[in-house]
């Protein structure tokens, strides 16, 4: 528990890193750094964007399986590390 | 005695009615009579011959279909009373009515067609009569003729045998009931009473009649009149006024409408997408024979699941897949199964077991990968000599610079561009600072790995050592961090079992630890050993012995030297044991001494007989020759086979030997470092150095041969790091990289493969340097060291 605790500290705080998110399948924010508004908000929509991520992969191959997404745009980048439980979003700026 | 005759004596009796006097027709014409059936049958079972005599013997002609049963007698010629007393008296009303009915039609007068047609249905009707009139008793004594109808003609074969026995009860009842009228009168007991036995009839029990006549029989003209007067009747039938055809029609029943009107049945519609993969899931949640809820879509609600399991088998229908039959079932029964495990997936798992489950600790290590490869994704692909992405969104400040010192760099130099030294990165996070990096080792299977030491040189200011496992993915936090209770002085993978990781100790211990577990203590632990080290060890290393050595296993042993002066192999016996395979001993300066010519001086006082061992290095092609280096600064070579003697020793150093290491090219060359300020290059079969090299007045406490070129080496001093290219300049080292202030230098590892250097300090830190701009020429460069070395000794000469 520590060490995850430690890591999702770490992530925190590497550099560019604007926020981390941890919701549950339902969506309900579990950990989250940014306000409740904007997570309520990432995490609905990410959560459609994963599922149509993932159902298209395993529509070409059903024994595949999404295990992570990226998004990148203009101004930052968007990770997401979906699980059938829970979510982790992270939203880098990478370049600084 | 024919059957007819005994007919024709019959009509003794004669049934009468007793409540109303009616006619007793005796004529062919039959009444309708409850009895009447008997009457019937019994003309029925005569034969045609003997039909009016038949019509005669009609005892049994009953008057009237009205009359009820027990209203009939039958008187025998004596006038006395026989009626059968029925034993059972059913509801008059109702028996009369159904017999009015099964006899309706049988009314009918007429010809003897007429009553053959009659009489046919009347047999019929007889035997349907007679089930009805089981219960009733007709008059008995006439249902001997009956008997026989019934036998030949009804199926129901009880009925003769319960007429007769009626007949038989019958009587019996009668003469109860005469006896019961005698005991009335008891004063007639004494009196005389006549008894007249008479003759019964004679019963028929079985009666019949032939069909066809003999010839010569006296009924053989009747008989043949009739059939002629038959013939001819059948041949005036047609076309004759006096015969009638008669068609029948059955009715059909008439139809009537019923309508009936059912609930509405609720239609729900339900539809779903059924994609590839949810058919797989299904497939192979069903082959499983359990529920797999583990679906890889999100379940949001039960609904959406059941209409998922509804899906898949609607598209199975449809299309033509390759899921059996026996999958929509099992599927179906599943979505069946699926109902009561719906339940517990709709509570939420507790958010505390998310955090602690082992895939969010994976993803958050993936993750964290991730985010700091965007950060450090150009230093990376820099080191992995890959081009560099530039990203286009970002800051255009940056592009001028680079140009501009491009431009710079060009316009200066004509020739190639100098060579230089660019920092990439390093590895340090906040355990790390403000320890001494004492040493490094690559892992020898998986070349991003890096185990770095963190100890004290100086026997002062001791604290707890640390042993980092830093990934090339991750340079801000180590993998795996493993805490010793002393500080860590060597360090060297294994590359047999490529997770072992030998770290030796600031207070002479050795210790394994095998790093691809998460536990932080070692292995195994030479602390208990009887023989270990009392003085810190400067040197592991993990070798390869291809011959065996008294007796030992050939593979991997782990050599170590320290400052007690012992080389010692270890191996593991009932724990970690070792044996020595050289005790350093003092060597006295003999040649020195001989060279001055000085008497001799006084022996010094020694504190030990041994030598601290500082460095050691095995041949690389030959395991059994190795080089030692010690305090005194001398270097012995020894072999494993004698542990008693050095095979040789080079004196040249002033001053405690920090490395020494054999060049990875040229077999018989090897470099020493020593904090006499110098590196001296050696070749084997030479007692004197054959090139020195020194640039500072610092002791140089690493020194490394390049792994791709023959003539390049770096090394470490306290203030700066140093690459010498020897085919460049023998004087000078061609890059120089000097230390932060404050910051002494104190180990230095090339990096296979790449251009890379590390460098570690006495502030925890390890940098990761890029040669740029670096060749030392084509090749290995082994012909040009050797021809250094070469054009050096003959100028030595």
């Amino acid at each position: 528990m520590a060490e995850v605790e430690e890591t999702l500290k770490r992530i925190q705080t590497h550099e560019g890193v604007i926020g981390t998110i941890v919701v549950n399948a339902e969506g309900i924010p579990i950990r989250t750094t940014l306000d409740n508004s904007t997570t309520v908000q990432y995490a609905g929509l990410l959560h459609q964007l994963t599922m149509k991520a993932r159902s298209t992969v395993r529509d070409i191959d059903p024994q595949n399986d999404l295990t992570f997404l990226r998004i990148r745009s203009k101004k930052h980048e968007i990770m997401v590390a979906p699980d059938k439980e829970y979510m982790l979003i992270v939203i880098q700026n990478p370049s600084e | 005695m024919s059957i007819p005759t005994a007919k024709l004596k019959k009509p003794t009796l004669k049934v009468t009615p007793s409540s109303r006097a009616m006619n007793i027709s005796t004529s062919g014409i039959l009444r309708l009579n409850r009895s009447a059936t008997y009457a019937r049958s019994i003309n029925a079972s005569v034969s045609r011959k003997s039909f009016c005599l038949a019509a005669d013997s009609k005892i049994l002609e009953k008057s009237s279909v009205q009359t009820p049963k027990h209203t009939i007698q039958v008187l025998d010629e004596n006038g006395k009373d026989v009626t059968p007393r029925p034993v059972y008296q059913p509801d008059p009303a109702a028996v009369q009515s159904k017999h009015s009915k099964i006899f309706a039609s049988d009314t009918s007068g007429g010809t003897m067609s007429d009553f053959y047609s009659t009489t046919y249905q009347t047999t019929t009707n007889a035997s349907f009569a007679g089930a009805f009139t089981r219960s009733l008793f007709g008059s008995g004594s006439v249902s001997i003729g009956s008997q026989s109808i019934m036998e030949s003609m009804s199926e129901e074969i009880e009925d003769p045998s319960s007429k007769r026995d009626n007949s038989i009860s019958l009587s019996d009842v009668q003469v109860k009931r005469e006896e019961v009228k005698e005991l009335i009168q008891e004063e007639m007991l004494d009196d005389m009473v006549d008894l007249y036995l008479v003759e019964s009839d004679t019963l028929c029990l079985l009666d019949m009649p032939a069909i066809s006549v003999s010839v010569d029989s006296m009924e053989a003209e009747s008989v043949k009149e009739r059939n002629s007067r038959y013939t001819e009747l059948c041949k005036n039938r047609t076309g004759n006024d006096k015969y009638m055809g008669r068609s029948m029609q059955t009715f059909n029943g008439a139809s009537k409408t019923k309508e009936v009107q059912s609930e509405a049945i609720t239609m729900a519609d339900a539809a779903t997408i059924a994609n590839n993969w949810d058919m797989y899931d299904s497939f192979c949640s069903a082959g499983q024979g359990e529920v797999d809820l583990s679906t890889d879509t999100d379940k949001a609600s039960i609904a959406e699941m059941i209409h998922q399991n509804h899906g898949p088998t609607r598209t199975m229908e449809r299309t033509m897949s390759v899921i059996s039959s026996s999958t929509i079932v099992s599927s179906s029964s599943s979505r069946m199964e699926m109902e009561p495990f719906v339940v517990p997936s709709e509570s939420k798992p507790d958010p505390e077991l998310i955090l602690q489950s082992e895939e969010f600790q994976q993803h958050l290590f993936v993750m964290e990968r991730i985010i700091l490869e965007n950060i450090y994704q150009p230093k990376l692909a820099a080191y992995r000599q890959l081009p560099t992405l530039e990203d286009p969104d970002s800051m255009p400040k940056a592009v001028p610079m680079v140009v501009s010192r491009r431009e710079e760099s060009s316009l200066d130099e004509e020739g190639p561009p100098t060579p230089a030294l660019e920092r990439l990165w390093s590895f340090s996070c906040e355990l790390t600072t403000g320890r001494n990096v004492s040493s490094m080792a690559w892992n020898k299977r998986n070349p991003d790995l890096l185990a770095v030491g963190y100890g004290q040189f100086a026997f002062k200011d001791q604290k707890p050592g640390l042993v980092c496992c830093w990934s090339l993915k991750n340079p801000s936090w180590p993998e795996r961090i493993f805490t010793c209770q002393s500080g860590v002085t060597a360090l060297d993978f294994s590359a047999s079992s490529a997770s072992m990781l030998a770290v030796g100790m600031h207070d002479g211990t050795i210790a394994t630890y095998n790093v691809q577990s998460r536990e932080k203590t070692p292995v195994i632990d030479s602390s208990d050993c009887v023989h270990k080290h009392t003085s810190p060890v400067w040197q592991v290393r993990w070798i390869n012995h291809e011959r065996a050595l008294s007796g030992e296993d050939k593979g991997e042993a782990l050599i170590s030297v320290s400052a007690d002066g012992r080389i010692s192999k270890w191996f593991l016996r009932k724990g970690l044991d070792c044996i020595d395979l050289m005790k350093l001993k003092r060597t006295r300066n003999d040649r020195f001494k001989r060279q001055v010519g000085e008497k001799e001086r006084k022996s010094e006082a020694l504190i030990s007989r041994q030598a601290p061992g500082l460095c050691f290095d095995f041949h690389p092609t030959d395991s059994n020759i190795y080089l030692a280096g010690t305090e005194e600064g001398h270097i012995h070579k020894c072999s494993c086979s004698y542990n008693e003697q050095f095979l040789e020793t080079y004196q040249a150093h002033k001053g405690p030997l920090y490395r020494i290491t054999w060049s990875p090219f040229c077999s018989d060359v090897f470099l020493s470092c020593s904090s006499d300020w110098t590196i001296q290059l050696w070749r084997q079969d030479l007692f004197t150095p054959v090139l020195g090299f020194m640039s500072t007045q610092r002791a140089v406490y690493d020194v490394m041969w390049s792994p791709k070129w023959a003539t390049v080496f770096g090394a470490v001093n306290e203030g700066r790091m140093e690459i010498w290219d020897l085919g460049a300049s023998i004087l000078d080292p061609t890059i120089v990289n000097p230390a932060s202030p404050g910051v002494k230098l104190t180990s230095l590892l090339f990096a296979t493969e790449t251009d890379c250097v590390l460098v570690g300090d006495s502030d925890g830190q390890v940098s990761v340097y890029q040669l740029k701009n670096f060749t030392a020429g084509e090749g290995t460069q082994v012909g040009t060291l050797e021809d250094i070395i070469g054009s050096t000794l003959a100028s030595q000469l």
